[in-house]
């Protein structure tokens, strides 16, 4: 009996000393080594979105002449996180323009140093940001039912165009824009000066992206639905009407991020895989430019100078995504690590 | 106070947690009914081998004006992932995802159909009188979701107590004010009582915000709560062999959606309303009893994004009903089987053709005990069948052993599994209706120890538990180019030690308890997901490596005072394991006055501090914490007997 007490005791002694030590271990993580940001002209700003209400979107660097990359700019140059879910980015007049939409704001910051020199808030949910004179620039929203009227001189809101829906990206042609809409199958058109709706272009349902070739011709890719095809519209902006239909094959199509290589007279398209085409093409690729073969490709950018393609990864969206770059023949040039969830290119 | 100084308050309180102390017992004027309980063997008796924590008398009490949510997150390892005070809280239990727990009322698993999962902050303690948790796996007792480890809740009948009247009112900081108020009669053939209570906030709490530069402070927007709900419970004994109940549990909650550190405003709102009506009835003899129980599940769910945005709603229905026998073959063996059949329909802005589910399962174990009663033993299997198609066939055995008068040692192993929810399957455009349910295997190796030292008032327990844990088919949402859809791509192997240790003794007039739980939990991904997936090997986000609980309870004749620590070790907030949450402890402080008004009346203050030294914490990532605050409550309790009544 007393042996067995004994034993008893060890036993409890020996879970305490467990309790005790296991409180006792080091479990910090490893801290990101964060690189101080260099921006040279000759670079790529990538704006990475970062996982939705986490706080974690930033804009990334790469400099192409020396094959390096910033992971974030913002936090380093302000001291603070740069916000919920980037959009997008415009640089325009020696300003870069960050949208970041589920903060509902818009940082101005200066390209060179990426210190913010101005913040501009009022929005539901911005979405593109479109400069259609010096001083004044639209910003579409996904909740707003309306188009924000920015005066780029006090960064401030001066009012809202109404547009219904979920109002996307959007592109100046013939001193009009061009409006896609996520949620409703028309091409919204305003006049700049007026700021006033003028007009819709019927188009497929759930337009999302849109560009201008060489030909001053506007591209627009839908993802299709309520009866409508997934499809490639090319639109005359003057006057306002579709001049050529490429419909998609099967409804689970989904072409999006339209992007055009220096001289406009090659597209690029994201749908699953990476695809190219001519402009004057009369039919879609059969085939991919750069198959994603389990990768989940997210934004696609082609560098002006030398016409290499960028295409981003955002592996499982939860992690740092992996940008490549190809060589226009398809070949691989290199990889680099972005953010989380890298969503656009913007070329410095 | 500095982090550093925290972490040593809360190793003395380890160490002095084992001091040359001695006992107690339950605090006094803690509510002890006569309870006869109708339900519950397969939780009791065919649960050999499982680690069960109950939540004592005593700490429900201090928790009349809370939720499961904060229950859970101070008494048990299981991390709540809370969105902010009064907002969303789901659980991560053991590494597992919150649809891997498994929350059960009164047998009845009413996590959502639509997704799989139970908000603990819309769970008020009113709802049940006992509070147990099963760890780990246990889908061949319960099926679907009780794979990391299984909540329940259960009410129980009081007979024989006349008239009972209590009711309780609290005020807290950040306008929280809660009241309610219950009526039960009973007499020794049927007991009825129905309970009302109400809850409202304002959840205005300040806060630094130190996204913004300067971390300016801030007081919380659009977090206000409202809810009022109601609890009828009916229990009739036909005869002495027969009883029969039915219990009613309304619920209404209105709440706002705070913005997080992120966001320059939120307007959104969340509107919550459940029906949960079940029914049961026993039939006890000799050697076989039967059980039949029915529960309807209606919860209605409408979200509006921002203010005068177009609702969104979602409605679903559940209806279980299930059957079950327990045969006692001879001393120590018996057979338990039953039928469960589970039907549920929902329908939403995902899946407007409101889709349907049928679900029926076979279940059956076996208790197989030692004439001594020293070994206790489980094998268990369930058999279910979803849309006439067979989800994973599931078996567990579990013992315990008594290895002397003071040591027990447990061990089980058991198959798991999740089906997928309404969302997973079905919504529109992303559901994958050819998802398979997650699966895997579980296993638990523990030790128990309960030690009263010869003429000692001391009564020393403790418990040291291994676990291992490997699901595959987890279900994963990815976004696609269009629309996001889940996908069996994960493959993830928990395992962990978790040990509890508790000391009880007496020092005069005084009655004291110290209580120390640890939790360490390694939850890895096992297998790429996609390309580029550097998170194998590493650990999933929201789950922390180390948590832990230390307490200290006083009672000295009227008043008791407690103090507690909870420490929550780092969680990662990306997959690759680069972004993490700083880690947090909590302190808080409670005390407590009950007065007597002769033999009928009884009257209880608690006082009770949360957060005591201001932490700045987040459990997920840019949802602000309050800093400290207070809750100040009292109920009122009277009690009107009956002359016994025999039962024929």
């Amino acid at each position: 009996m007393k042996a067995n007490n004994i034993i008893q005791r060890k036993i409890l002694l020996g879970l305490i000393a467990l309790l005790v030590f296991a409180s006792c271990v080091k479990d910090h993580p490893e801290e990101p080594t964060g690189t101080p940001p260099t921006i040279s002209s000759g670079g790529v700003f990538i704006t990475n979105e970062g996982n939705f209400q986490a706080g974690n979107a930033t804009v990334s660097y790469y400099d192409i002449a020396s094959g390096t990359s910033s992971e974030d700019l913002y936090a380093p140059a302000n001291g603070t996180a740069l916000g919920d879910v980037c959009q997008s980015m415009r640089l325009f007049n020696g300003k870069g323009y960050v949208v970041l939409n589920n903060s509902g704001k818009v940082v101005v910051v200066d390209p060179t140093t990426f210190v913010s020199t101005a913040t501009i808030t009022g929005f539901t949910s911005p979405r593109y940001l479109l400069p259609v004179s010096d001083n004044k620039a639209y910003v579409t929203d996904l909740y707003g039912n309306s188009i924000a009227v920015l005066d780029l001189g006090s960064n401030s809101i001066t009012g809202h165009i109404p547009c219904p829906g979920w109002t996307e990206e959007l592109a100046l042609a013939e001193g009009k824009a061009f409006v896609t809409n996520k949620s409703r199958g028309y091409v919204y058109v305003i006049n700049t000066a007026m700021d006033l709706l003028m007009d819709s272009i019927a188009v497929s349902h759930g337009s999302s992206s849109i560009v201008a070739d060489a030909n001053g011709k506007l591209w627009v890719a839908c993802s299709g639905g309520s009866g409508t095809p997934p499809a490639l519209y090319r639109i005359d902006p003057q006057p306002d009407s579709v001049e050529a239909v490429l419909p998609f094959p099967s409804t689970s199509d989904s072409p999006w991020r339209l992007t055009m290589n220096s001289t406009k007279d090659t597209l690029y398209y994201l749908n699953g895989d990476v695809f190219r085409m001519a402009i004057a093409s009369a039919a879609l690729p059969s085939s991919a430019f750069v198959a994603a073969a389990g990768r989940n490709f997210n934004a696609i950018g082609v560098e002006p100078q030398t016409g290499i393609l960028y295409v981003a990864d955002a592996s499982d969206y939860v992690q740092r995504g992996t940008v490549y770059r190809y060589r226009p023949d398809g070949s691989v040039v290199n990889t680099f690590l972005a953010g989380t969830i890298p969503g656009g290119f913007v070329f410095n | 106070m500095s982090f550093a100084v925290r972490n040593y308050l809360l190793l003395g309180l380890l160490v002095l947690g084992f001091g040359p102390v001695v006992v107690a017992q339950e605090l006094p004027d803690t509510v002890h009914l006569a309870k006869a309980t109708v339900t519950g063997t397969r939780a009791k008796e065919f649960a050999s081998g499982i680690k069960v924590q109950m939540v004592d008398s005593a700490t429900l009490a201090r928790y009349s004006s809370a939720t499961l949510g904060d229950l859970l997150r101070n008494e048990t390892p299981i991390f709540i992932k809370s969105y902010g005070q009064g907002s969303l809280a789901t659980t991560s239990f053991r590494g597992g995802s919150a649809g891997q727990t498994a929350i059960l009322w009164n047998g009845f698993n009413i996590g959502s159909a639509m997704n799989g999962q139970l908000d603990l902050s819309l769970v008020p303690m009113q709802v049940a009188d006992r509070v147990s948790v099963q760890y780990g796996g246990t889908s061949a007792l319960w099926g679907s979701g009780a794979m990391g480890g299984t909540v329940l809740l259960d009410n129980v009948a009081a007979f024989s107590r006349g008239l009972d009247v209590d009711a309780g009112a609290s005020i807290g900081s950040f306008g929280d004010q809660r009241q309610d108020a219950g009526i039960a009669y009973s007499t020794a053939r049927w007991a009825s009582s129905i309970k009302f209570f109400n809850a409202s906030a304002r959840n205005d709490f300040s806060y630094a915000n130190t996204e913004v530069r300067g971390a300016p402070r801030q007081n919380q927007r659009n977090a206000d709560l409202q809810q009022f709900g109601l609890l009828a419970e009916n229990y009739f004994r036909i005869n002495d062999r027969q009883h029969i109940n039915l219990r009613i549990w309304y619920q209404n909650s209105e709440r706002g959606i705070p913005p997080t550190l992120v966001q320059e405003n939120s307007t959104a709102r969340q509107q919550d309303e459940t029906w949960r009506m079940t029914t049961e009835w026993q039939r006890t003899g000799e050697t076989v009893q039967w059980n039949v129980r029915a529960g309807y599940f209606d919860e209605q769910l409408d979200w509006f994004a921002f203010s005068n945005a177009p609702g969104e709603f979602s409605h679903s229905q559940n209806l279980i009903t299930e059957a079950e026998m327990k045969l006692k073959l001879k001393p120590g063996h018996a057979i338990n089987a039953g039928i469960n059949n589970t039907f549920a329909q929902a329908i939403s802005a995902g899946y407007p053709d409101r889709p349907q589910q049928d679900r029926i399962a076979l279940f059956a174990s076996y208790q197989l005990n030692s004439k001594d009663g020293n070994s206790r033993n489980t094998f268990s299997a369930r058999q279910e069948w979803m849309a006439g198609k067979a989800v994973p066939f599931t078996v567990s055995l579990g013992s315990d052993y008594d290895l002397s008068k003071t040591l027990t040692a447990k061990a089980n192993v058991s198959k798991v599994y999740r089906v997928p929810t309404f969302n997973d399957l079905y919504w529109n455009p992303g559901g994958n209706p050819a998802l398979l349910p997650e699966s895997g295997y579980s296993g638990d190796i523990g030790l128990a120890a309960k030690w009263k030292p010869v003429r000692s008032k001391m009564v020393l327990s403790g418990e040291f538990t291994a676990f291992g844990r490997n699901v595959d088919n987890w279900i994963i949402w990815l976004p696609g180019p269009a629309y996001w859809s889940p996908q069996n791509i994960a493959n993830v192997w928990s395992r962990g030690l978790e040990a509890r240790g508790e000391v009880h003794t007496r020092v005069g007039n005084v009655d004291l308890k110290l209580g120390v739980m640890t939790s360490y939990v390694l939850s890895t991904s096992e297998e790429a997901k996609v390309a580029n997936d550097v998170s194998v090997g590493k650990q999933l986000i929201y789950v922390p490596i180390y948590s832990g609980h230390a307490d200290v309870a006083i009672v000295y004749k009227r008043i008791s005072a407690t103090y507690a620590m909870h420490y929550t070790g780092y969680r990662y907030t990306s997959t690759d394991n680069r972004e993490f949450l700083e880690p947090f402890t909590l302190a808080d402080a409670s005390l407590s006055y009950a007065m007597r008004g002769g033999k009928s009346w009884r009257m209880e203050w608690l006082a009770q501090a949360f957060n005591l030294f201001y932490e700045n914490y987040q459990a997920v990532q840019n949802r602000p914490m309050p800093m400290r605050n207070y809750q100040l409550g009292v109920r009122v309790l009277f009690n009107k007997p009956v002359r016994a009544v025999q039962v024929k």
